[in-house]
């Protein structure tokens, strides 16, 4: 007679210490486990579930401009450093962590434009419709907080008038050089008082312009034309032209792609262009209900935030046709500036309400410092929710979100005008000789010409 | 013409690197040049002695003031580097206006040093040589050359108007070498002609009063010219090709309107940073396909480890530093170092001696802690089988010993003898506990079996224990009797004598009716004092006991035999045989059923624990064969020669016998174990007696007839029986078709097949209900009454009958006639479907095996379950993340081996991860180090 035993070692499975986890074999062998997809799937939805639960994007909001905020930059060598204009001519730099004023730049007599900081962080420009430039010392950052703001008031390392009231203001990544747009596109050397080139390609304003931060030497600028622009600093003259229907607000280059821009438009919608093709845009993101006014992609290039004219902040897929995450509070108003944080984890949005609010980037993340168990988990659970994400019962959960009416019956509201369209459109067509209209796609719909 | 100027103006810095080149070269260069230098000695032939007084023109700087704006002239003015060479040349140039030579220039009265000049001014002194040695001639240039026929020609011709036209065309030409920088005999040919025209300028040739020649169009230089003594050089190949491309262009258009022009740029300026943005594809394509992106660069977070932190303290309170004063003290030091020395010093113990010891010491350790823990395991089993069976081989090992060594016997019955004294003092198991005799009160009838069974153990406890010690002894190793049994088996198969079997015969025949006799032992618990399990113990029970008993008559028969037979064999054989056969047929009647066999296995194994499972089997097979066991019997005591066989029957029967088991198991298996073995090898018991009738004993022969005959009779039996048993060709299987026919012969699957799917598909599609009249419903109920159903009514019905075969029609199991296809929705798994392949998945397949493994930690190694559910990008919240940084990337290169290339490459800016190798390991972007 066999008589089988089952021996382990004992240091093996002898804790350390009586907190240590105690040593578990699992028999892998997947006939013995007959419900794993099963099990899985239940997962995957008490995953799905829990983002709802634990789904608390709004961090909190940063009060204290007397006027909308019009701007903001980041600090891209420091993480908690924000600057924000205002309507009122008004500049703070805020600190993120505590989410109060660090200092105030007062100086500009008219709304601030137009915000950006040179890459090492040291310098600050600013621009509005004054038809001034001028450029701030950005105080070292220090543990010591500054709690009466009137000390840190300055004044600004240069000032310098030009032709026109500025738009928007852009710092080379890498470089020294920075862009203003107005009435023409303007780059500048910080210790010139004149800008070293200029651009003028039409007689529209210039309302917006952001270098490439992958090729610090391409710049794309949108115009009140509806045109959106590029140029090339190493040749110093324009590149290319494309018209759309409607305007474009902003613009933003995928920081991880370098030859992928992404543009925000007045007809709600977001599209992604590559710049070597641009007679058809890669990708339209469709979700606002009203004019988009403002982007800016996360570092990681993966997706970008929107701001919208219906008190809306929306995050997209870099390649995403709908929005992942809508965000919005009762108090919100016009969002007129986003940002994302440089670590990828925050959204800043700047509003009519006169106040910054920071966001989760990730609604339900859980914030603060991770036991790896804690990580793995998490990640376990997104994992999962991913792979059975294409479910009805998950897709349900998961795309749900809950709007404002005013919102909510606007998308309905639009959905129906574009669907009776869509309807006409069909119509159109089955009642006309074969051939003789040509359904354009939506990427191309709304771009009228590419001029060279 | 003036773009040829410029052109040759373009070419000037190459020129005179050139020259410069040459001036520094001395005889090598000359060889290839030796064309024009002779043309220079021919020229200078006429002027070789003017050369020394160079004519100069202008205004002069001092000479080492020049020497030092040499450089910077140079490289502006073309003319004027030309000059370099000639110090005394100046005067050439165009713009200077004339002015007669200084005399210390000239040198006409020879009243200045020469040496001076050749002193400041170090090309001087070269042309000096050149002119001197005029017939080498090395370095010379053609430039100089040209300077020298100039000047000839200046010196010869006396009017001022002469002078000035020749100082034009001389000019003209010298400007021809200096861009061409070629021979001046090149362009002799026309100054002649010129000279024979004799044409004298009335104004100075500029560029507004174009000369004859560029008029005439015949002082054209063409671009071959000027570059012919390019030739050779580096270079040379490009230009011409430059050239011939820039002949084929003839004119030079418009310029284009400025619109058009900043188009054209645009548009060169976009094809161009297109160029340049698409490099970045290969990278940008990489971290696309990567399954996951890393941005966690990382960062020096200081210390990591206690040691570390540790290492860098210093003491700084004046307690730290005491305490610091102490640790380190030498003195401390120094004593603990000698402790262990002086420990060493006392130790006299030789080194081998102390290694073995502790070797020893060590072996021994070792062996006592594996007896501990063998012990202790031991200790720990819970099987109360395997702790009787443990016992067992004690008691039996202790009797062994017994055997072997008197002492211990002693000492064992004493023990013994102790433990019976004890057990008659006490009677423990003599009911006299509260339990057993709450049972007798209340009557044994009363209890169920497993209680009786207890009782009934407890009472063989008893019996066991006051057993007188010799008793005891036997017990042990089963009844004296069976080891009587022992011995007649071993002298039955030692000489198998005919008493010898009756003898046997008798003695197995006594067991059976023990058997008989006492043949209730119940089981006393477990699953076996279960109700259902006791009847069904009963029933087998019963059917044994019917089994012994018949055989026990066939077996009386056969002793009967045996004894009539006694010794005369010859003669009875053949009664025997036709006895037997008789006794064969007879026992055909009782046929254990063979399904029988696996429920007496069961009951058997699990009635008594103290069976061995061998014994077990042979006990069940006994018992269902006991019939056979009968034949081999007879036929074993009739073919002695079979010996080898009957050998092995009776091994297993002393087998039987020597297991110490409960008496109803063995006594039974009396029959069984042999019996069984032998059933088996029915056929070689055959094949034996043949091979003994072979031998040639007449008994046998006899016997072989008989046992022929009762053997296929026998056989026939074991097919019924048993159907592994062995071939019969005379057996033919039925057919598949008749096996089938005969199966489900009286139901029809068809028809009943029809029925079902029928109904499904009633189920599944509805029939529609029939039209129904309602009084006064639809119509009026006059004329309901007259017309029946409403036309539309019938209609709808109609329409719905129509929809309903073509749904029908449609289905997939339309066609197939024995194919029940379920097109019913399961609602509860319609949500673990999607309606649509989703979007990135462009197969059902792929979509599928993209969700087939599951990943998580229950049924995954914790190995591989970081790679699976490793997000998209991995991110550490706090690190400011840079925008990409070019990187070549071969398109080819698998993006794991460049994450491994990377990795090694720079760990400074990648993280390791541990847990993310394997499959699943994504690729990080690059990204700028802060």
């Amino acid at each position: 007679m066999k008589v089988k035993v089952i021996s382990r070692s004992a240091d093996e499975f002898t804790r350390e210490r009586s907190q240590d986890l105690q040593r578990v074999y699992h028999n892998y062998d997947p006939n013995l486990r007959p419900q794993e997809k099963a099990v899985e799937y239940v997962r995957a939805l008490n995953a799905a579930k829990l983002e709802k639960i634990f789904a608390r994007p709004f961090i909190g909001a940063m009060d204290g401009h007397i006027d909308a905020v019009s701007c903001m930059a980041k600090n891209p060598n420091y993480l908690k450093g924000l600057f924000s204009g205002s309507m009122d001519g008004d500049i703070r730099l805020w600190d993120i962590a505590s989410r109060r004023t660090v200092c105030q730049y007062p100086g500009h007599q008219g709304a601030v434009r137009g915000l950006t900081v040179s890459t090492d962080g040291q310098v600050l420009v600013s621009c509005g419709v004054d038809s001034t430039v001028r450029l701030w010392n950005v105080p070292v950052a220090t543990l010591t907080n500054s709690d009466d703001l009137s000390d840190n008031s300055v004044e600004p390392l240069a000032t310098y008038v030009w032709k026109s009231a500025f738009w928007a203001v852009d710092h080379q990544w890498d470089g020294d050089l920075f862009a203003t747009a107005g009435g023409q596109v303007d780059i500048w050397n910080p210790n010139r008082s004149q800008p070293v080139n200029s651009f003028q390609w039409g007689t529209d304003t210039v309302i917006s312009v952001k270098f490439n931060p992958g090729e610090p030497n391409v710049l794309a600028t949108s115009a009140s034309d509806r045109s959106i622009v590029l140029y090339d600093l190493r040749m110093s003259s324009p590149a290319r032209k494309v018209i759309m229907r409607t305007r474009t607000n902003a613009i933003s280059w995928n920081p991880m792609e370098p030859m992928n821009f992404t543009a925000a438009n007045e007809d709600c919608n977001c599209y992604s262009y590559d710049a070597r093709k641009l007679e058809v845009a890669k990708c339209v993101h469709m979700g606002h209900e009203s004019a988009v006014m403002d982007i800016d992609y996360s570092p990681t290039g993966r997706e970008f935030v929107t701001g919208s004219y219906d008190r809306t902040i929306r995050i997209f897929q870099y390649n995403g046709g709908r929005s992942r995450e809508i965000y919005h509070t009762k108090r919100m108003q016009r969002v007129f500036c986003v940002k994302f944080t440089c670590d990828a984890s925050y959204v800043i949005s700047g509003s009519d309400d006169t106040n910054l609010r920071l966001w989760k980037a990730k609604a339900s993340e859980q914030l603060g410092v991770l036991h790896p168990r804690e990580r793995r988990k998490h990640d376990y659970h997104e994992a999962v929710k991913n792979r059975y994400k294409h479910l009805p019962e998950i897709k349900r959960i998961v795309r749900h979100r809950h709007l404002p009416r005013p919102i909510y019956k606007a998308a309905a509201l639009r959905r129906t005008m574009i669907d009776a369209e869509k309807r006409k459109a069909e119509r159109r067509k089955a009642h006309s000789a074969p051939g003789s209209i040509v359904t354009v796609p939506v990427r191309k719909r709304r771009i009228i010409k590419e001029v060279e | 013409m003036a773009g040829k100027m410029r052109k040759a103006a373009d070419f000037t810095p190459v020129m005179y690197g050139k020259k410069r080149k040459a001036a520094d070269s001395t005889k090598d260069r000359s060889k290839s040049n030796k064309k024009p230098n002779k043309r220079n000695k021919i020229l200078c032939g006429g002027g070789g002695s003017d050369d020394k007084r160079k004519r100069k023109t202008g205004p002069r700087l001092p000479a080492p003031l020049r020497k030092v704006l040499g450089g910077t002239k140079r490289s502006t003015d073309s003319l004027n580097d030309s000059d370099e060479n000639i110090s005394s040349d100046e005067a050439n140039d165009f713009y200077e206006y004339e002015e007669p030579l200084p005399q210390e220039e000239s040198g006409k009265n020879r009243r200045f040093d020469v040496v001076k000049n050749y002193l400041l001014d170090p090309s001087d002194p070269v042309e000096e040589d050149e002119n001197v040695s005029s017939e080498d001639d090395d370095n010379k240039d053609d430039y100089d050359g040209v300077s020298k026929i100039e000047k000839s020609h200046g010196w010869r011709e006396s009017s001022e108007q002469l002078i000035d036209e020749f100082e034009d065309d001389e000019r003209h030409l010298r400007m021809l070498q200096t861009v061409s920088g070629m021979p001046s005999e090149a362009f002799e040919g026309k100054k002649k002609k010129k000279k024979n025209l004799v044409i004298s300028e009335a104004y100075p040739e500029s560029e507004f009063n174009p000369s004859r020649d560029v008029l005439n169009g015949n002082g054209q230089i063409s671009i071959e010219e000027l570059l012919e003594p390019l030739q050779g050089k580096p270079g040379y190949t490009e230009i011409r090709k430059l050239i011939r491309e820039d002949k084929n262009s003839t004119s030079i258009q418009a310029p284009l309107p400025r619109v058009e022009r900043e188009m054209l740029e645009r548009k060169a300026v976009y094809e161009q940073s297109k160029k340049d943005i698409t490099k970045w594809e290969p990278l940008v394509k990489m971290n696309r396909e990567a399954p996951s992106l890393f941005f966690d660069e990382d960062t020096n977070l200081g210390f990591s480890t206690v040691g570390a932190i540790a290492s860098g303290f210093e003491p700084r309170t004046e307690f730290e530093k005491k305490m610091a004063l102490l640790v380190n003290d030498d003195k401390v030091k120094e004593a603990h170092n000698e402790d262990g020395s002086k420990l060493l010093e006392l130790n006299k113990i030789s080194a081998e001696e102390y290694l073995e010891d502790r070797n020893h010491i060590a072996k021994m350790r070792s062996l006592l802690f594996r007896h501990e823990m063998k012990s202790k395991r031991i200790k720990k089993i819970k099987s109360k089988t395997y702790h009787r069976l443990l016992k067992k081989d004690r008691l039996k090992s202790v009797s062994a010993e017994m055997l072997m060594d008197p002492e211990a016997a002693k000492e064992e019955a004493r023990k013994q003898e102790f433990k019976r004294a004890e057990e008659r003092m006490t009677l423990k198991h003599k009911n006299s506990s509260k339990w057993a005799k709450r049972i007798l009160q209340r009557g044994l009838e009363a209890q169920d079996e497993g209680t009786r069974a207890a009782i009934n153990e407890q009472l063989h406890q008893h019996a066991l224990l006051t057993r007188k010690m010799n008793t005891m002894k036997d017990s042990s190793s089963s009844s004296g009797s069976d080891d009587s049994d022992e011995d007649d088996v071993d002298e039955n198969s030692a000489g198998s004598d005919p008493d010898e079997a009756s003898k046997l015969f008798a003695k197995a025949k006594e067991k059976t009716l023990k058997v008989l006799q006492e043949d209730d032992e119940v089981p006393t618990s477990g699953v076996l004092s279960l109700p259902f399990m006791v009847r069904g113990l009963k029933k087998r029970k019963e059917e044994a006991v019917e089994e012994a008993k018949l055989a026990l008559q066939e077996y009386e028969s056969s002793l009967k035999e045996l004894q009539d037979t006694g010794g005369e064999e010859n003669a009875n054989v053949g009664i025997t045989s036709g006895r037997r056969v008789f006794g064969a047929a007879k026992r055909d009647v009782p046929k254990p059923k063979p399904s029988n066999k696996m429920k007496t296995d069961n009951y058997y194994r699990n009635s008594d624990s103290e069976d061995d499972l061998d014994e077990n089997i042979d006990v069940g097979n006994g018992m269902k064969n006991d019939l056979q066991k009968d034949v081999n019997v007879d036929s074993g005591f009739l073919n002695e020669d079979a010996e080898v066989r009957r050998d092995s029957v009776f091994k297993s029967f002393d087998d039987v016998v020597r297991d110490p088991g409960p008496k109803t198991s063995y006594d039974v298996a009396i029959f069984a174990s042999g019996t069984w073995k032998k059933m088996k090898k029915g056929k070689r018991v055959n094949a034996n007696i043949k091979k003994s009738t072979v031998v040639g004993k007449p008994v046998l022969q006899n016997q072989e007839e008989l046992s022929e005959e009762s053997d296929t009779d026998s056989e026939g039996q074991m097919v019924d029986e048993i159907l592994s048993a062995g071939p019969k060709p005379l057996y033919e299987l039925p057919s598949q078709e008749e096996l089938v026919r005969l199966a489900f012969a009286g139901d029809d699957v068809e028809e009943d097949f029809g029925k079902v799917k029928q109904e499904i598909l009633n189920e599944e599609i509805p029939e529609p209900e029939k039209p129904n009249l309602l009084p006064g419903w639809g119509q009026w109920t006059s004329v309901q009454r007259k017309k029946g159903l409403p036309s539309w009514m019938l209609e709808e019905h109609e329409i719905a009958k129509r929809k309903r075969e073509e749904a029908l029609k449609k289905r997939k199991d339309a066609h197939l006639k024995h194919v029940i296809i379920s097109e019913k929705m399961d609602k509860k798994a319609e949500k673990l479907h999607t309606k649509t392949l989703p979007y990135p998945f462009t197969s059902k397949e792929v979509f599928e095996q993209s969700i087939r493994v599951p990943v998580g930690p229950e049924f995954n190694p914790s190995t591989s379950i970081g790679a699976m559910n490793q997000p998209d990008v991995v991110k550490k919240s706090g690190i400011i993340i840079k925008p990409i940084k070019f990187e070549e990337v071969n398109a080819h290169e698998k993006t794991e081996e460049h994450r491994e290339q990377k990795r090694s490459g720079n760990n400074q800016k990648t993280n390791k991860r541990k847990g993310a190798g394997g499959k699943r390991a994504g690729v990080r972007p690059v990204v700028v180090k802060s």
